[in-house]
């Protein structure tokens, strides 16, 4: 009688296994820990298929006035899930009415016909300035389409659409152990205004708003780990100096490095507590490390050539850079304290390390030609190249889980403008067609 | 890249102030230390990431506030006191390089000759070419009016007078995608203030 789809034997449950790990890495969990959803999604990919097959009819809603809001943050959670390259998704369906086990058996019994492996029921309710949504996964493979994940979420009425995001965000936890990365942020450059300017916008391009509008050059923007605050090299003094501004707060901009020369090239430690930078006020462009509390730098290159853009593994403990001291610009590893330099690129011109989130894979930019993304080992194994054009591609920066990049690419008539990608390459598509060009994304950590 | 940019970055406005060029190219204009954070206290706290259940920030951008940057104390000229003059000449580089060809010798010599004449204080632009990122450009920019600092002083103009910028790659002269408009490009460009 059973609908759930079971592994004939010890064997198919670690073919299951194998592809999950392909699609995500992310299943840390030991299986004594998994949740109800990873095995349906175990037991899916152990038949064979490349993806989960999920319905999210329009979000139903219980409480409040705005039948539209229901449809609109449905299809937004369609859309995370079918970004995430985990589900195949099927939306755009009625909503199932709350509180009414028949008529939701009835519904999902069509769907589980046609081969949908999961349902998705958004409860959504309006109250005052708050929203609020309780999730509720099944599991369609199962009889009587058991529910196998459950939650509420409550956000500020005026931030709605990150419900949708944050429902995707918990489908992906319950199905492989790491939460989606939905709810994340990109911050950007946009020359729209006629001036560099760092804009943010939600990852999947929406309700991007400008947060400098100085007229001048802002460029560089990294997030802090908390994703409170942006590091920048600014020329709103006129030099290029670094700074710090606290887009979602009504806070001063801060003044991080402001030597003469170069004051550029931030990117935070793991811990939050550092930036390491680029200054050349010792006499020509070197890493240094500047500890927050403190104002203190620590210098940690010495070479009479070009040093700079550094990139924290995610221990703290080793830091990727470019350096010319083998001539021409090549991808270096060292550790925090400025020891143990060792060479990772041997061929092309090679800036723009960007060190993975997991720590397996370090993703810079080399030119042989044009500009591509290319990714290799912290040890210096497994290179490979990622992009082969058409035109540049340049500047990656990692989401949160690892399995996603956003970078540039003049690709396409009129400069530069954002793409995403998965972390194999494969998968381009375009997220911003704004006026102007967009460059220099700095994907954000999760939202808190 | 080829930005577009708006006249407003182009033009380096003519304001002749009696400012005073003060301390050697060395000297931090300021430091993080001269600007904590308004709530910042000392310790680990200060950057501390926000803990679960926590009230976390609104995720509204809110609208940029020009006007409450900290000031820097101590800094050189701001660069739009400086003006274009014809009496100093560009120099030009190639692709990933930042020393002076020897062809460009004589355009320094000329050029030092002539602040020799004078006693205006100089600001050196290092300039580079859309191809390479823009953080690498802001080095590789560095390192060029470096050496044309260092060339210069070698032919005994005063290091003080001179306050060196690197725009990287954020302030092109020409703006096709040719080798011919990247020649051009990667430059050291002189302005002059006088004291």
């Amino acid at each position: 009688m059973s609908k759930m789809v079971r592994p004939g034997r010890p064997l198919g449950f670690l073919v299951g296994l194998v592809l999950l790990a392909a699609l995500g890495g992310a299943f840390s969990s030991p299986p004594a820990a998994r949740s109800q959803a990873a095995d349906v999604l175990l037991n899916v990919l152990a038949t064979g298929a490349k993806k989960l097959n999920i319905v999210i009819p329009h979000f139903t809603v219980v409480g409040g006035s705005d039948p539209q809001l229901g449809r609109s943050l449905s299809q937004v959670t369609a859309r995370d899930l079918t970004f995430s390259s985990l589900f195949s998704v099927v939306s755009d369906v009625p909503p199932i009415p709350g509180g009414d086990p028949a008529a939701l058996q009835a519904a999902f019994a069509n769907f589980a016909a046609a081969g949908a492996h999961a349902g998705l029921q958004g409860l959504l309710t309006l109250r005052g300035d708050r929203a609020q949504i309780e999730m509720r996964l099944h599991d369609l493979t199962s009889p009587e389409f058991r529910l196998i994940g459950t939650k509420k979420i409550d956000l500020p009425a005026a931030q709605a659409r990150r419900l949708a995001h944050k429902v995707a965000d918990e489908v992906v936890l319950q199905f492989t152990g790491e939460p989606g990365v939905a709810d994340t942020k990109v911050a950007y450059v946009s020359s729209r205004s006629g001036s560099k300017e760092l804009n943010l916008m939600d990852y999947d391009g929406a309700g991007s708003t400008r947060v400098t509008s100085n007229n001048s050059i802002n460029i560089s923007p990294v997030w802090s780990p908390d994703t409170r605050s942006l590091a920048f090299t600014s020329y709103m003094r006129g030099y290029p100096y670094l700074y710090r501004m606290f887009p979602f707060e009504n806070r001063p901009v801060q003044v991080l490095a402001g030597f003469l020369g170069i004051n550029t090239s931030p990117a935070f430690s793991p811990d939050g507590r550092s930036v390491a930078l680029t200054l050349s006020r010792d006499g020509n462009p070197e890493v240094y490390v500047l500890t927050l509390a403190s104002g203190a730098f620590r210098r940690l290159t010495t070479h009479r050539g070009i040093d700079t853009e550094p990139s924290w593994s995610p221990t703290g403990r080793e830091i990727a850079f470019v350096s010319e001291r083998a001539g021409g610009a090549h991808i270096f590893v060292m550790d925090a304290e400025g020891a143990n330099v060792r060479r990772l690129t041997q061929a092309g011109f090679n800036t723009q390390p960007r060190w993975s989130p997991k720590g397996d894979t370090i993703v810079f930019t080399s030119r042989q030609g044009n500009f591509d993304l290319w990714g290799i080992g912290p040890d210096g194994s497994n290179l490979r190249r990622l992009t082969a054009g058409p035109g540049n591609n340049e500047g990656a920066s990692w989401a949160p889980n690892a399995r996603h990049l956003v970078f540039q690419s003049n690709r396409l008539a009129g400069g530069y403008q954002l793409f995403t990608m998965l972390a194999d390459g494969t998968e381009q598509q375009p997220l911003t067609r704004a006026p102007g060009e967009s460059t220099s994304a700095s994907w954000s950590p999760r939202l808190p | 890249m080829a930005y577009r940019r708006g006249s407003a970055l182009l033009v380096a406005p003519v304001l002749v102030l009696s400012l005073f060029l003060a301390g050697c190219p060395k000297r931090p204009a300021t430091t993080a230390a001269s600007a904590p954070p308004p709530t910042g206290t000392p310790g680990p706290s200060a950057a501390a990431p926000s803990t679960p259940g926590a009230p976390g920030p609104a995720m509204t951008p809110s609208p940029a506030a020009p006007g409450t940057t900290t000031t820097p104390s101590a800094t050189p000229p701001r660069p739009s006191e400086f003006r274009e003059t014809d009496n100093l000449k560009d120099v030009f580089f190639d692709f990933d390089r930042y020393d002076i060809r020897a062809s460009d010798a004589r355009i320094l010599d000329a050029n030092a000759a002539w602040l020799k004449t004078n006693n205006d204080l100089v600001l050196i632009e290092g300039h580079c070419d859309e191809r390479g990122t823009n953080e690498y450009n802001l080095a590789l920019g560095e390192r060029r009016a470096k050496s044309t600092m260092n060339y210069l002083v070698g032919q005994g103009v005063q290091a003080n007078r001179i306050t060196i910028i690197s725009y990287g790659e954020e302030r092109p002269t020409c703006t096709e995608h040719s080798e011919a408009c990247w020649a051009k490009n990667r430059r050291a460009h002189f302005l002059v203030k006088a004291r």
